[in-house]
C-alpha cells in the first residue's frame, strides 16, 4: 500500500517536473540563423502559392553568393512581428507592403537605408525611390514590386450588348447600368450586377477601393503641408463632390450597380466578378491569375480605370525590401537586396507557375509585358508609371485609412445623410490622427 | 515543485501535510497551463493598458491615459449601446427558445433522441463556419436562403445584414440559434429532476398548462435557469466572433460592439495599449455582472 502510494507520487512529481521543462522550453524558442553571420532570416507575408516563388528566388540567390535563406513566409505578418519585436530580435529582412513603411519606421523596425550602398540602385526610377523616403528624409525601404489597379471588364458581355469599354465615369455607370438591366448573360433573369466593389469598414477596404476615384475626382485624403507635416484634405469641394457621386450613383441610385451587399464586402466575399455576375472590377493585378482560371482568358480584358473631372490616377501599391533595426549583417542583406532587384532576380520572381510575387518590375530595364509575353501586364505598368498615386508613405497610415474607411461606409449607407458635414467630421478625426503621430500642421 | 512534494511533510500543526499536498499535485498540470495561457497573458493586458505600445522602443508609461481615451471615444460609446443589445437580446433570446426547445425535446423515445442531437448541432459547431452559412442565408437577393422563401411568400428581398437598422438584430438571430441548443440541455437537466408526483398532483387538480409551467416546473428548475443564467451574463457581453463573420462590425459601425473594436483599436491601428484598456473594462464589467446575477441566485436559493 506504501509502496505504491510512494510510486504514484514518484509518476506525479515527474508529470509536473516534465511540464516544467515544456513550458520552459516553449518560452525559449525561435532560436535560428541569428548566429551564423553567412545565413539571412528572411520574412514575406505571403501565402503558400506566393511562397513557392519566393522559394526559387531565393534558392537562385543562394547558388549564386553562397549566402543561406531561412525563409519564413508568414500569413497574420504584422501580428508575428509584434512579437519578434517584444523580444528585440527582428528578421534580417522583410518584405512587405509599401503602406507599412511609416508605420514600422515610426515603431523602431527599421535600418534607414543608402540608396548607393545596393548595386543596381540606378535601375530603379527616381518615382519608385522617391517613394520609400520616411519623415526624417532618409529612406527605410528598397521598392521591390509596384502595381497599379486597373479595370477589369467582361469583354463578352461588351460584345453581347454592343458597347465599348468606359473612359469616364459616366460611360462606366452607363456600362454598369447595362451590364444590370440588359441580361447580359442570357440566362433570362435579373441575376447580374455592373461592378464588383469591396466596401465595408473592416481592415479599411472602403477607403482602400475608394482611394482612386479620390484621385480621378481631385479629392486628396491628407496632403503635404511643408517642413514634413501633413494637413487632413476631406473637407474640400472635390472631396465632397466626388464622395456625393459615389454615394449617389453608386451606392443610393439604381439597384445593382454594384452588387447586392458591397458595403458589408470585403475582397474574399467581393468574388462577383470572378463568379461570373458582376461586369466590372477596379482591383490590383493580382488577380489576373485567378481570373484566367476561373473565367478564361477570352472573357475579360484589363483596360486604364475610367477618368474622373480631374484625370485617371489610380491608386499604386506594392512591397518594399525592408532591413530590421539592429541586426548587423548589412554586407549580406545588401547582397541580398541587389539580387531581388537585379533583371534576374525579378525575372524569376514575375514568371512560373505559382502566383508571380513580383508584378511590375522596379527594375527599368525590364518590361512586364515582354517578360510575361503577355500584352495585358503594359496595361498595368502604363497606368503605374503614368497615371498613379501611393498613400503617403512617411505617415503611419493605418489609423488614418481605417477612419476614413469609417466614415465612407458610413456616408454610403445611410443615403439620407448629408455628405458635406459628415466629411467634415472625417476631417478632424484625420487632424486628431496627425496630431497623435506629431505630423499636423 | 517537485522538491517540495517528495520532501518528508512534517505532521502536525499547521504545516503542510503529504495529504494535503497530494490534490494540488494532480492540479499541477492544469493549472500550469492555465498560469501561462490564460492568468499571464491576463496580468499582462492589465499591465499594457498603462502604457502606450512600442514592442521595440520600449513602452512607455501613460497611466490613465488609454482608459480615458477609449471611454470618450464615440465610436466605443456606440459600441457599447450594440454590446448591451446584442448581448441581453441573443442571451434571453437564447435562454426562451432553450427553454422551449427543452419543453418540446424532453423525453425517451429514439425520434426524440435524434431531433435532440440535430437541434445540438450548432453548438459544437465552430462560430466561423455557422457565420458563413447564415452570410450565404441572409444573402440579399432571392437566391439567399431566406430570401428565396420570403420571395415566396410575394415580399422581399430584405437586406438582412447591409440595412443599418436590421444588421444588428439578423446578428442578434443567429446568436440565438447558436447558444439556444446549449441552454436547452442544461435546462433538460433540471427537467429531468422535477418530481413527476407535483405534475399527478396538479393534473388533478384540473391546472391550465400555464399554471403548471409557472408554478410547478419553473421552481423546480430554478438551479438549471441560474447557471445559464451566469453563462449568459459571462459570455453575453464578449461577443465577437459572431460579428466578426458576420458583418465585421458594419454596416456603418451599426453591429461594431465591444470586442471588434477592441481588435480594430489593437490589430488595425496597431494601439495595443487602448486595445488592453478596453478588454480590461470589459473584464471588470463581466465580473461585475456576474458576481450580481450569484447574488440574486444565492439570495434567491436561501430564501
Amino acid at each position: 500500500m506504501g509502496a505504491r502510494r510512494r510510486s504514484r507520487r514518484l509518476a506525479a512529481g515527474l508529470v509536473a517536473t516534465g511540464l516544467v521543462f515544456a513550458a520552459a522550453a516553449c518560452s525559449g524558442g525561435s532560436e535560428s540563423v541569428g548566429g551564423d553571420p553567412n545565413a539571412l532570416e528572411v520574412w514575406t507575408r505571403s501565402n503558400p502559392d506566393d511562397a513557392a516563388t519566393y522559394d526559387r528566388v531565393f534558392a537562385a540567390f543562394t547558388k549564386k553568393t553562397g549566402i543561406r535563406v531561412d525563409y519564413q513566409p508568414v500569413v497574420n505578418f504584422d501580428q508575428q512581428l509584434q512579437t519578434r519585436a517584444s523580444t528585440k530580435d527582428l528578421p534580417d529582412v522583410m518584405i512587405n507592403d509599401t503602406a507599412l513603411m511609416g508605420s514600422y519606421q515610426s515603431q523602431g523596425l527599421l535600418k534607414p537605408i543608402t540608396p548607393d550602398s545596393i548595386a543596381g540602385h540606378d535601375q530603379i526610377t527616381a518615382k519608385s525611390w522617391s517613394s520609400t523616403v520616411g519623415i526624417d528624409g532618409k529612406h527605410y525601404g528598397i521598392p521591390y514590386s509596384r502595381q497599379a489597379q486597373t479595370l477589369m471588364i467582361r469583354t463578352d458581355w461588351l460584345r453581347k450588348l454592343g458597347l465599348e469599354a468606359p473612359t469616364t465615369w459616366q460611360e462606366m455607370l452607363a456600362v454598369a447600368k447595362a451590364f444590370a438591366t440588359r441580361d447580359p448573360d442570357g440566362d433570362g433573369r435579373a441575376d447580374t450586377y455592373g461592378m464588383a466593389v469591396p466596401g465595408s469598414a473592416q481592415n479599411g477596404y472602403a477607403a482602400w477601393w475608394s482611394s482612386s476615384f479620390l484621385w480621378q475626382g481631385g479629392a486628396k485624403i491628407v496632403e503635404p503641408a511643408g517642413g514634413g507635416r501633413y494637413k487632413p484634405a476631406m473637407d474640400s469641394a472635390a472631396a465632397v463632390n466626388t464622395v456625393t457621386w459615389m454615394k449617389d450613383h453608386l451606392f443610393c441610385g439604381d439597384n445593382a450597380v454594384t452588387q447586392p451587399g458591397a458595403l458589408t464586402a470585403v475582397t474574399g466575399t467581393a468574388t462577383n466578378f470572378r463568379d461570373g455576375n458582376a461586369g466590372m472590377y477596379l482591383t490590383g493585378p493580382y488577380n489576373i491569375t485567378t481570373f484566367d482560371q476561373t473565367l478564361g482568358k477570352d472573357t475579360y480584358e484589363v483596360v486604364p480605370a475610367p477618368a474622373g473631372p480631374a484625370g485617371g490616377d489610380v491608386l499604386a501599391e506594392g512591397e518594399n525590401v525592408y532591413f530590421g533595426a539592429k541586426t548587423g549583417k548589412a554586407k549580406q542583406e545588401q547582397a541580398l537586396a541587389a539580387f531581388l532587384i537585379s533583371p534576374e532576380g525579378q525575372r524569376i520572381a514575375m514568371t512560373g507557375e505559382n502566383q508571380p510575387v513580383v508584378r511590375i518590375p522596379v527594375n527599368s530595364t525590364l518590361d512586364a509585358a515582354t517578360v510575361r509575353d503577355d500584352p495585358r501586364w503594359s496595361v498595368v505598368q502604363k497606368a503605374y508609371e503614368d497615371a498613379s498615386q501611393q498613400f503617403p508613405n512617411a505617415v503611419d497610415f493605418a489609423p488614418i485609412k481605417q477612419d476614413t474607411a469609417d466614415a465612407l461606409n458610413s456616408i454610403f449607407t445611410y443615403c439620407g445623410g448629408d455628405v458635406r458635414s459628415q466629411l467634415k467630421e472625417l476631417n478632424e478625426t484625420l487632424a486628431g490622427d496627425l496630431k497623435d503621430q506629431d505630423l499636423l500642421k | 515543485m517537485t522538491a517540495t512534494v517528495t520532501s518528508p511533510a512534517a505532521r502536525g500543526g499547521r504545516r503542510p501535510t503529504k495529504k494535503s499536498l497530494v490534490p494540488w499535485l494532480f492540479l499541477a498540470p492544469g493549472l500550469l497551463l492555465a498560469l501561462v495561457f490564460k492568468f499571464w497573458p491576463m496580468a499582462k493586458g492589465a499591465w499594457l493598458s498603462f502604457y502606450d505600445v512600442r514592442p521595440f522602443l520600449g513602452d512607455k508609461w501613460t497611466g490613465l491615459d488609454n482608459y480615458t481615451r477609449v471611454l470618450t471615444d464615440h465610436r466605443f460609446q456606440d459600441a457599447i449601446g450594440h454590446t448591451l443589445v446584442l448581448g441581453i437580446g441573443q442571451s434571453l433570446g437564447a435562454i426562451v427558445l432553450g427553454f422551449v426547445l427543452a419543453l418540446l425535446l424532453e423525453g425517451q423515445a429514439r425520434s426524440l433522441k435524434i431531433v435532440r442531437t440535430a437541434v445540438f448541432l450548432p453548438a459544437v459547431t465552430a462560430t466561423a463556419v455557422v457565420g458563413e452559412l447564415w452570410r450565404l442565408m441572409y444573402y440579399p437577393t432571392s437566391d439567399g436562403l431566406i430570401n428565396s422563401g420570403l420571395d415566396f411568400l410575394g415580399l422581399g428581398p430584405v437586406q438582412f445584414l447591409d440595412n443599418p437598422d436590421l444588421a444588428l438584430w439578423s446578428t442578434m438571430a443567429m446568436g440565438i440559434w447558436i447558444w439556444a441548443p446549449y441552454n436547452m440541455v442544461i435546462i433538460m437537466a433540471g427537467l429531468a429532476g422535477v418530481d413527476r408526483s407535483l405534475y399527478e398532483a396538479a393534473a388533478m387538480d384540473g391546472v391550465s398548462l400555464w399554471q403548471r409551467l409557472r408554478h410547478v416546473t419553473l421552481p423546480a428548475i430554478r438551479p438549471a435557469v441560474g447557471i445559464v443564467l451566469t453563462l449568459a451574463a459571462i459570455r453575453g457581453l464578449r461577443v465577437f466572433t459572431e460579428v466578426y463573420v458576420l458583418t465585421g462590425g458594419g454596416p456603418a459601425g451599426s453591429t461594431e460592439v465591444w470586442m471588434t473594436r477592441a481588435y480594430t483599436l489593437g490589430f488595425t491601428r496597431n494601439d495595443i495599449g487602448g486595445a488592453s484598456a478596453a478588454s480590461v473594462v470589459l473584464l471588470c464589467v463581466t465580473l461585475l455582472l456576474t458576481v450580481t446575477v450569484n447574488y440574486f441566485r444565492t439570495r434567491g436559493d436561501a430564501r
